[in-house]
């Protein structure tokens, strides 16, 4: 009894204060936007039938005047609200001079309302209107964006939320954020600068004079070990993010740190926080100095609650957390980007106009040997050595998760790589993948607080087909910095003769093994995944992101006739061929 | 004749599923990409301790994929206020094929000599390997093969310090090796070349940055005999002013 009555005092609360809190910022937010001279549309969609109309246009991104994709007059793109188990109508109309399209990020709908074009449809001319219909089957947190070309850069994105059908999110309050990263150069010339020269965005890479302080620290033959291995692979531990904040805005919202985009709260209310991170190419690490976050959504899917202090977002992922900030002062939602170039911060606040401290951008993180895909060898090393190569791990945090390990799947799974590796396109193989879920990736290892762990994660309730795989796909994530050609299995798109055949209706597990230095977001289009992370009921997610010499192993029932996407959602990982076509049938 | 055509439609359509993206009409979702670049690795005036001024050029072109590349490159000199005519020392144009995740390989023509109406222009085939070597080391080896047989080998090896984060200091050595011993053009087989040079260079952008720089160029072996044995200067030391350009 109490907790229906519960349910129903949080559903009265939530779509009360969602207006209300909504209406206060668009109220709000042009008087201190005023300023930069650009009033804020923040439109919510919440209607029957929707219309989308994507154009270019001129806007104030930070201090400057950019020329974004714009979806009904903003940038990113109005926050749509749907109810799981309508039918979502959604007409896009084309304004620009080129075609344009929109996917649905994480929604489970028929092949030919997905929205990439050359996979499930033709795309969107100039001056046509696509019609998108599908039923809605889940709810959660997505988002939605441009398939076509480079124009995701543009700022061709926004949020996607989808109510559950009882109306319950479990919190009095929520405000859905979206991170993006925005560039006043062409997406083009990034594109081709990464292409001609390598590390052109990397403003962050070893020095002699590190290289002399290393050796007065730790002695010659120390640094030169550690140098060593990184020279023999022509490879940078800095190279952490191919573009950077030398070239990025990072953006909550739309807006950048000045501008600071606020979102309000009573004290004592339990706050949902929809997390979208809808970048082009940007890690984050998320934090709120002085609160705890509870996640309770990955990709949109419910899962059992963990308490933790930080988070890291790959690109195309979401998180739900949810708040409940005591005090009646403002708290800063702090997103960093993972190779520490640069942040965006918003304020969490009970009124208007407030901030709090906002924290310095933490050290340049260096990747450790683990990466190199030698961690059963960094782990025989000594203490000092580890130390000192800033290895992933602490030697507390390692024993604590070996401890609490459980053996997974993947790591009886022998990983066989292609005789003579993977041709020109990998610069590197991994010696020995390793199932790295349990790591909180780079940067992150030496934090004195709660990270969440892909390893956390259990879904909240189990997923209808509990089959066990009938058959194993293995695919490699190959890359070669050095003329930024990024790749399965060695073959870029455009190299390979067909798609990745899955057979209508039977349950398989895809290996993936990452042979490259850089993290990976992997999404596939049409079906969920459920990550094998030792845990039961298992997490499903959308986008997987696999670290440098990670193996991981998900279940895929292939319920979904047709083709869909399966790429990498760094963008211009994805334009250099990163992508594979999935064919169901 | 239905019955076939029928047949043979079926038999096609596990293909055109086979294509993933089937529909005709319908854009590739990912596009092969071409692209090019022009580097002035150095442009650059030298003065020399013969106090001579010089401006000198070494540059690359190339356009292309991934994996296949026409490459361009070309070097040279010009000794100013001397009346003389610009010294081509290289101008090649070749084929490139990315062999290994840090190697391309190449092969084409090239052509060098005194760019004066009438001197005669020194024709030649070439291969080069061109890459990174493990620590980083740029590297560029070619095997040059003239009209008369004569067989040369160039190495070209450049290596960067960063000194900050735009900023670096490059040390640069250049051999040149003669295989066989040619009379029309007076070179001696053995090492007959060595030119050593360090430059400070720093970014104003990553495509522009101006750079100082000495070098030390000297003759070697049997030239370095035959340039002795003709009262000639064997070394000669320089500093240099330039900039290292791309777009």
């Amino acid at each position: 009894m109490s907790n229906e009555f519960n349910k129903g005092r949080r559903k009265f609360i939530k779509s009360a204060f969602t207006v209300a809190s909504a209406l206060a910022i668009a109220k709000v937010a042009p008087t201190w936007a005023a300023p930069q001279g650009r009033s804020f549309k923040d439109q919510i969609l919440t209607n029957d039938e929707i219309d989308l109309t994507i154009a270019k246009s001129p806007l104030l991104v930070g201090n400057k005047v950019g020329a974004p994709i714009t979806i009904n007059g903003q940038m990113p793109g109005p926050l749509i609200r749907l109810k799981e188990g309508q039918r979502a109508k959604l007409n896009v109309t084309n304004r620009l001079s080129e075609d344009t399209s929109i996917h649905w990020h994480g929604i489970i709908l028929p092949e030919n309302m997905d929205g990439v074009p050359g996979v499930s449809f033709e795309g969107i001319k100039p001056g046509r209107t696509f019609k998108y219909r599908y039923d809605v089957e889940q709810n959660g947190t997505y988002w939605y964006h441009s398939h076509s070309g480079l124009q995701e850069q543009l700022g061709h994105l926004g949020p996607l939320v989808i109510e559950p059908k009882d109306g319950d999110i479990g919190a009095d309050r929520e405000h859905t954020i979206i991170l993006s990263d925005w560039t006043f150069e062409d997406p083009d010339t990034v594109f081709r600068n990464l292409k001609v020269a390598e590390g052109y965005y990397n403003y962050q890479k070893r020095t002699i004079f590190e290289t002399f302080e290393d050796v007065r620290q730790h002695g010659l033959e120390k640094t030169w070990k550690q140098r060593e291995m990184w020279g023999q692979m022509r490879m940078s531990p800095r190279d952490i993010a191919d573009v950077t904040g030398s070239t990025y805005t990072y953006l909550m919202n739309g807006r950048d740190s000045a501008m600071n985009w606020s979102a309000l709260f009573k004290p004592g209310e339990k706050v949902r926080l929809r997390i979208i991170n809808g970048s082009a190419m940007s890690y984050f690490d998320v934090r709120i100095p002085g609160l705890e976050m509870t996640v309770v959504a990955a990709d949109g899917q419910p899962v059992k609650p963990v308490s933790i202090d930080e988070f890291r977002i790959g690109v195309a992922e979401t998180y739900d957390v949810i708040v409940q900030p005591k005090h009646n002062k403002a708290y800063t939602i702090f997103a960093e980007s993972f190779d520490r170039s640069g942040y965006v911060r918003g304020t969490l606040t009970p009124e208007i106009g407030l901030e709090a401290e906002v924290p310095e951008l933490r050290a340049v993180p260096e990747r450790g040997m683990a990466a190199m895909g030698m961690g059963a060898m960094a782990m025989s090393g000594n203490k000092e050595e580890k130390g000192m190569m800033n290895m992933s791990g602490t030697d507390g945090h390692m024993n604590h998760e070996m401890m609490h390990k459980k053996e997974l799947p993947v790591e009886n799974i022998k990983i066989e790589h292609s005789e003579g590796g993977h041709g020109a396109a990998a610069a590197m193989i991994a010696m020995n993948p390793t199932s790295r879920l349990h790591e909180p990736g780079i940067g992150l290892d030496n934090v004195d607080h709660r990270v969440l762990v892909y390893s956390d994660l259990i879904g909240a309730q189990e997923w209808p087909d509990k089959r066990e795989p009938e058959r194993q796909i293995e695919l490699h994530l190959t890359g070669n910095m050095e003329r930024y050609m990024w790749s399965f299995d060695g073959k870029n798109y455009t190299e390979v003769d067909g798609p990745v055949q899955f057979r209508h209706g039977e349950r398989l597990r895809l290996v993936m093994v990452n042979d490259t230095m850089m993290d990976h977001p992997i999404h596939l289009h049409g079906m969920w995944m459920e990550l094998e992370n030792g845990q039961y009921p298992r997490p499903r997610k959308h986008t997987i992101s696999l670290k440098p010499s990670e193996k991981v192993s998900l279940l895929i029932s292939a319920d979904a006739p047709g083709s869909w996407a399966f790429h990498c959602h760094l963008l211009y990982h994805m334009k250099a061929g990163m992508f594979r076509v999935v064919n169901v049938a | 004749m239905y019955a076939k055509s029928l047949l043979f439609t079926t038999a096609l359509l596990p293909v055109v599923a086979m294509a993933g993206h089937a529909e005709e009409g319908w854009p590739e979702p990912v596009k092969e990409y071409y692209t090019g670049q022009v580097l002035f690795d150095r442009l650059e005036l030298t003065r020399t301790d013969e106090e001579e001024n010089l401006a000198v050029w070494d540059m690359i072109a190339w356009y292309g994929g991934d994996y296949h590349r026409a490459v361009f490159k070309s070097e040279g000199e010009n000794v100013q206020d001397d009346g003389e005519p610009t010294d081509l020392e290289r101008a090649e144009l070749l084929y490139g094929y990315l062999v290994s995740p840090y190697w391309s390989f190449q092969a084409g023509i090239g052509t060098r000599g005194t760019l004066s109406s009438d001197a005669s222009m020194e024709n030649y085939a070439v291969v080069s390997f061109m890459g990174l070597a493990p620590y980083w080391f740029e590297m560029d080896n070619s095997l040059m093969v003239n009209e008369e047989g004569d067989v040369q080998f160039v190495s070209e090896t450049e290596y960067e310090w960063q000194l900050t984060q735009t900023s670096y200091l490059q040390p640069r050595i250049e051999f040149t090796a003669n295989l066989t011993d040619s009379d029309k053009y007076e070179r001696q087989s053995g090492l007959s070349n060595l030119r050593v040079g360090l430059r400070y260079r720093h970014e104003i952008s990553r495509e522009f940055a101006p750079y100082i720089g000495v070098y030390w160029n000297g003759a070697l072996g049997n030239t370095a005999d035959e340039m002795k044995r003709m009262g000639e200067d064997t070394t000669e030391t320089g500093v240099v002013l330039g900039a290292r350009v791309w777009f």
